[in-house]
């Protein structure tokens, strides 16, 4: 048995309520600077379980952002924008999802006060680092055949989940398919 | 604060005795190297001399020692139950015990020590006697407190290794790792080799990946999710604090931390894009190292801190490349297998560990840095990524899917012996990073 210290160890217990207040006002700081290039030294992590800052603002009642759905249990809905699928270690959209974003664009140019983050997703072959980078060039490709579309560019931004964020934990092709896909989170 | 001052205790504060009065005793023999026939060794109980009737402290020395040589690969811990003598009724000292007692039950080795535990804390003394010579070969004294005895067990281990084989051994040290241990969520924690004290870095359910240190064991950088984007941030252990490192040029999906904790590699990724750049620790840009239109990832700098491995896709497929940090051209290693990513080089800078797909599956390979013929160290059981080399280079540190979940385990290069899991593996444990020794 290997002696585990975690719940009275970890920097998570051990901290003051003052400096637990403390935390969360750094972290809301960071959070309102994010964006900006911060390089201020904040307190270090461990002091927010449950994350409460995150996620809790902006996200739709499904189709919303994956790492907040993720978060609070919801991962998996669908919102009004359709995902599209890739092959592997691949990035080029196929001819059947061309489809699938025209109906996408239709949709982001009937609500024009709509912003879509479009994420790339991987299965779990691969290295970790590897796949967020296979990720980002997914949702790039989906934002530029968007922008063709006509969808201003200011509207669609981009993020990379690699294979964090898998919707079917099965090992097989199959769920490898369902996993390696971009999806659409809209927000107003 | 408690426990930040204990950790600050473990790096700074330890006081540590050399060898005993005796050091002309100090003999290096050369103990069959590890494979066909193990040494044996046996840890005895530390006598006390006060202060440890219970032998918590004696215990605590004992037991991760006995781990530590476990891990090592080389010995087999004779049985306790099988010891002859008391050790709290005969001595310590040369001349103060009889080797018959472990000649009889075949220990090649054995360990012998007092304890004694005052006000002012643990002044602990372990000797490592060679049983066939009668003589002893290595001797030291420790002082600290008792939470310190751990890692003066830890310090032993690695200086047995050193008197047996005439190599220090790795085990003073840390290793970081990435779990889900606890939720869905990976998490960034810290253990010594041997699992004891483990600590949770981060306390975001986000993604959290990547962990690397500095040589000096007082940095760990890490990718995070936790303010949604991603980016690295650099805990500092000691000032307890972290910087977030953000770029103008695009999102940062990952990093390493130079060994003099000075610099760091970016992976920046920028309208699909993703290219390597040089950042100061607190990320200020110091040049780009790769442009290219594809996916270059998974930075690693050499012991010196002068030259980079990385991965690439610009042959049409992962490959591994070096570069030099001043400038010039990327080099590529390695030429078997369509999917090689993350690179390690080793401590003397010679080999580069890195993980090749096979069927799906990553096994671990190592090459000659500057190029060669690769040869595989893992046996194509479960998947087997992220190498990490230990200190003294004869470990590799690595995740593998070989039971189940995901864990850490250990292997030695030199015979490709996968030695035991180094985590729990409540959860899937990955992205292992060996630190360097503690306290240099």
């Amino acid at each position: 048995m290997i002696p585990v210290q975690l719940g009275r160890g970890g920097w998570v217990n051990s901290r003051s309520t003052l400096a637990k207040a403390m935390a969360v006002v750094g972290v809301a700081v960071m959070l309102a600077m994010a964006g900006c290039s911060s390089k201020k030294p904040a307190p270090l992590p461990g002091e927010n379980p449950n994350g409460s800052q995150i996620g809790e603002n902006g996200a739709g009642p499904s189709g919303g952002n994956s790492l907040e759905d993720w978060k609070t249990g919801k991962y998996g809905a669908q919102g009004p924008l359709s995902d599209i699928h890739f092959g592997y270690n691949d990035y080029t959209i196929a001819d059947q999802d061309g489809s699938v974003l025209k109906s996408n664009a239709s949709w982001l140019t009937a609500h024009p006060q709509t912003k879509v983050q479009v994420e790339g997703h991987c299965d779990e072959r691969g290295s970790e680092e590897y796949n967020i980078a296979l990720g980002a060039k997914r949702a790039q490709a989906a934002k530029d055949y968007l922008v063709t579309l006509g969808i201003e560019g200011s509207r669609v931004s981009t993020i990379s989940y690699g294979k964090e964020l898998p919707l079917c934990q099965e090992h097989d092709e199959s769920c490898w398919q369902q996993n390696r896909r971009d999806h659409f989170a809209v927000s107003e | 604060m408690r426990r930040a001052a204990k950790f600050l205790a473990l790096a700074c504060a330890m006081v540590l005795a050399l060898a005993t009065g005796c050091a002309a005793a100090d003999i290096t023999i050369t103990i069959a190297g590890p494979g066909s026939q193990l040494s044996t060794i046996a840890v005895s109980g530390l006598k006390s001399l006060g202060g440890d009737d219970d032998h918590r402290v004696g215990n605590a020395f004992v037991n991760t020692l006995r781990r530590d040589l476990e891990l090592s690969g080389y010995f087999r811990i004779i049985d306790p139950h099988a010891y002859i003598e008391d050790p709290q009724t005969s001595g310590f000292e040369l001349g103060q015990f009889n080797f018959a007692d472990w000649r009889s039950i075949n220990a090649d080795f054995v360990v012998k020590g007092s304890t004694n535990v005052g006000g002012d804390g643990v002044k602990l003394t372990a000797y490592l006697y060679d049983v066939a010579q009668q003589r002893r070969m290595m001797g030291k004294n420790y002082s600290g407190d008792a939470g310190d005895v751990p890692r003066m067990a830890r310090r032993f281990a690695d200086a047995i290794l050193e008197a047996a084989t005439g190599q220090k051994g790795p085990f003073d040290s840390k290793l970081a790792f990435v779990s889900t241990q606890g939720g869905r969520f990976k998490e960034i924690y810290t253990q010594s080799i041997d699992g004891q004290d483990l600590f949770r870095l981060t306390g975001n359910p986000t993604i959290n990946l990547f962990p690397s240190f500095d040589r000096s064991t007082r940095y760990v950088l890490y990718l995070s999710y936790k303010s949604m984007a991603p980016a690295l941030y650099l805990a500092d252990l000691q000032q307890r604090r972290e910087t977030r490192i953000e770029s103008p040029h695009g999102t940062v999906i990952g990093g390493t931390l130079s060994p003099d904790g000075e610099r760091i590699v970016a992976s920046i990724e920028r309208d699909g894009i993703t290219n390597l750049y040089l950042l100061t620790r607190d990320g200020g840009e110091i040049r780009q190292l790769t442009d290219t239109s594809g996916i270059n990832v998974s930075p690693a700098f050499s012991p010196d801190g002068d030259m980079l491995a990385f991965t690439s896709d610009r042959s049409g497929t992962p490959q591994i490349y070096t570069m030099s940090l001043d400038g010039g051209a990327a080099k590529r290693v390695t030429y078997s297998g369509d999917y090689n990513t993350t690179p390690a080089f080793s401590p003397k800078g010679d080999k580069l560990a890195y993980q090749s797909r096979d069927n799906g599956r990553f096994d671990i390979f190592t090459i000659p840095a500057g190029g060669g013929d690769p040869v595989q160290v893992t046996d194509g059981n479960g998947s087997n990524e992220y190498p990490s080399w230990s200190p003294d280079g004869r470990y590799l540190a690595f995740s593998s899917t070989r039971s189940h979940n995901s864990r850490i385990y250990i292997l030695m290069v030199s015979n490709r012996k996968i030695i035991s899991a180094l985590t729990e593996g409540n959860g899937n444990d990955s992205c292992p990073a060996w630190s360097g020794w503690l306290g240099e």
